[in-house]
């Protein structure tokens, strides 16, 4: 299932930049994301909540960084698991940034997500509402976030 | 392997409150007919460690008359008799047809109204029918009981405005009019969930249309519902021109989803044909009733 | 976890003490404490109808109520059949209406509950009223005409 989206953030692409890596910042913007762990340079550990109606997954996620080019693109992929393997997830994600202007960011992302197991039964259409309705979510706190000025770096 | 460790059965409703509140948050749940809970504990889908019956609370079951000569359908309610029930006539019919096209006859003699409504699936056939009654639901919580009208009370996909340990205990109808109420869905096979329902409920008094609720199913996160459509309908006398636009009205409003039902322009498009539908049946038994 | 704990079940006229986890279905407490195979395990989420047997003379999915809930319930399986249920078996034979078998024991619990209600059902009623059990043989045709003998034979 792809998903993807795009958002604008009034803010230089460099410091948008700053914030797409900063691993403290991405807890407090992805919805549901409770715990983000650097393992080495390229790779993260994540625990993420995922609720839908009466259903509770918790993915114990890692995230490895397979590009990196500066101010412009990070290309990753995602994988992980519920706690006992009832579920398993994986993702390719790239996140691109584009220079609108000296103070507009484009961000662009997608993600080729798969998900077996039990939460697959669910249906799928239901589950790419759930997940554009996230990436609204993440927009706005980043907006947020960028705009206070919350960067811990 | 089921975690389950503990299954409560309270008798009152204020004693399952507390258990409720008393549990371990998401771990703990009310278990009413079953006919979803099971079948998700089946799948492996939840996981609870605690189940509150409801099966022991007297208060919950059969639907009462009301001192204004509303109606009370307690939430334990099984569908069959929801779908019996001779006093859900005129406006109030609505509510009698969907419950008779919820699953099949032995699904319906063990699912209940308020479970059903609790899970709020918006393919579901109660949700677009409360809605279109303009029913109130009645809730119970650590705080007592407060009313949430239909309309306010499906939020999301699976989300109502139900919080944390509050449960339903009934649905309120106000006391029926003369007019006439019906539920139509459109389905893969019988017993299905919709690909896209209607619920209409009527009021008609001296050849005029004196209220007109129109809700559509499986259409978005929750039962589509616009008082501008009512509005067109009420004062076009259910007229065609008036079905066409609230018809419209409501395909535009529409945020259905592509699924093993149906793709969602596929839904966008029969929506108006529905309303249609629905409409001129109306228009056909006030014709021959008044 | 699954801890067992004991439940006293009235099934087919007798009473059965056992133990059973809390999570635990009547389907799988019938099936595999009480041996009494007849209800089948078809879909396991209440669509197939398999697995129906009667509860106070209601029928309901063994797979969707769990054992713990029907203590003090009168539970009828096909092993018990009797009446109405018995005299639908005899017709479901006489009229080639058993293929593969797996839905006859659910058609027949369920049908047996409709008879109770409507004795002399019309085909179209006989096949809304089986509208919740599935035959995976695709026998419908000899299963309503079953049920229709049935109820011209009347109950016994």
């Amino acid at each position: 299932m792809r998903m993807e989206g795009r958002f604008e953030v009034g803010a230089p692409r460099e410091r948008v930049w700053r914030c797409i890596t900063d691993a403290t910042l991405m807890v407090a913007c992805i919805p549901g994301c409770e715990e983000i762990e650097p393992v080495d340079a390229r790779s993260y550990r994540a625990r993420v909540l995922v609720e839908v109606g009466p259903i509770k997954a918790r993915f114990n996620l890692v995230v490895e960084v397979t590009e990196e080019l500066p101010f412009d693109r990070v290309a990753s992929v995602t994988r992980g698991e519920e706690g006992t393997r009832a579920s398993m997830l994986s993702a390719d994600n790239l996140v691109t940034l584009t220079e609108l202007g000296p103070e507009l960011t484009e961000v662009r992302y997608s993600s080729e997500v798969s998900v077996t197991g039990r939460l697959a039964k669910y249906g799928l259409g239901m589950m790419r509402k759930r997940v554009d309705r996230l990436g609204v979510q993440f927009a706005e706190r980043f907006r947020e976030r960028i705009g206070s000025g919350a960067l811990s770096a | 392997m089921s975690a389950l460790a503990r299954l409560h059965r309270p008798a009152t409703v204020e004693e399952a409150v507390r258990l409720l509140a008393g549990g371990d948050g998401e771990r703990t749940r009310l278990l009413a007919g079953g006919a979803t809970l099971v079948a998700m504990l089946n799948a492996g889908l939840v996981d609870p460690a605690e189940l509150v019956s409801l099966a022991a609370v007297d208060e919950l079951r059969g639907i009462g008359t009301l001192p204004d000569g509303g109606l009370r359908i307690g939430a334990m309610t099984r569908h069959r008799e929801t779908a019996a029930d001779v006093r859900l006539a005129g406006t109030l019919a609505v509510l009698r047809e969907a419950a008779a096209r919820i699953a099949n006859p032995v699904v319906r003699n063990m699912g209940t109204i308020g479970g059903s409504i609790s899970f709020a699936d918006p393919a579901a056939d109660y949700p677009p029918a409360l809605v279109a009654a303009d029913a109130a639901v009645e809730i119970a919580g650590p705080q007592g009981r407060r009313r949430v009208p239909a309309r306010e009370f499906f939020v999301d996909w699976y989300a109502t405005a139900l919080g944390p340990n509050e449960m339903v205990t009934a649905i309120l109808l106000a006391p029926r009019a003369p007019g006439l109420g019906s539920y139509d869905k459109l389905y893969r096979v019988a017993g299905d969930y919709a690909i896209v329902s209607v619920a209409l409920s009527v009021a008609w008094r001296d050849g005029a249309c004196a209220r007109a609720g129109l809700a559509v199913g499986g259409c978005g996160p929750r039962p589509l519902h616009l008082d501008e459509a009512d509005e067109l309908l009420r004062a076009g006398r259910l007229g065609a021109q008036a079905a066409r636009r609230a018809g419209e009205l409501l395909a535009a409003a529409a945020d259905p989803l592509d699924d093993v039902r149906a793709s969602a322009a596929y839904r966008r498009r029969v929506i108006p044909r529905m309303v249609e539908r629905a409409l001129a049946a109306a228009r056909d038994e006030l014709s021959r009733t008044a | 976890m699954s801890t067992p704990y004991p439940l006293a079940l009235q099934v087919n006229g007798a009473e059965h003490r056992l133990e059973a986890a809390l999570g635990d279905t009547l389907l799988t407490v019938l099936r595999d404490a009480l041996a009494l195979t007849g209800a089948k395990r078809g879909c396991n989420q209440g669509v197939c109808g398999a697995c129906t047997v009667l509860a106070d003379g209601e029928p309901v999915r063994a797979c969707l109520t769990l054992a713990h809930e029907c203590a003090g319930r009168e539970i009828v399986t096909i092993e018990g059949a009797a009446g109405r249920a018995q005299a639908l078996q005899e017709a479901f034979v006489e009229t080639g209406a058993v293929q593969c078998g797996f839905c006859s024991p659910g058609m027949i619990l369920t049908a047996a509950a409709m008879l109770e209600r409507t004795p002399r059902p019309s085909a179209d009623e006989v096949r809304a009223g089986l509208s919740g059990n599935l035959c995976r043989c695709s026998g419908y045709r000899k299963i309503v005409d079953a049920v229709l003998r049935a109820a011209e034979t009347g109950a016994p």
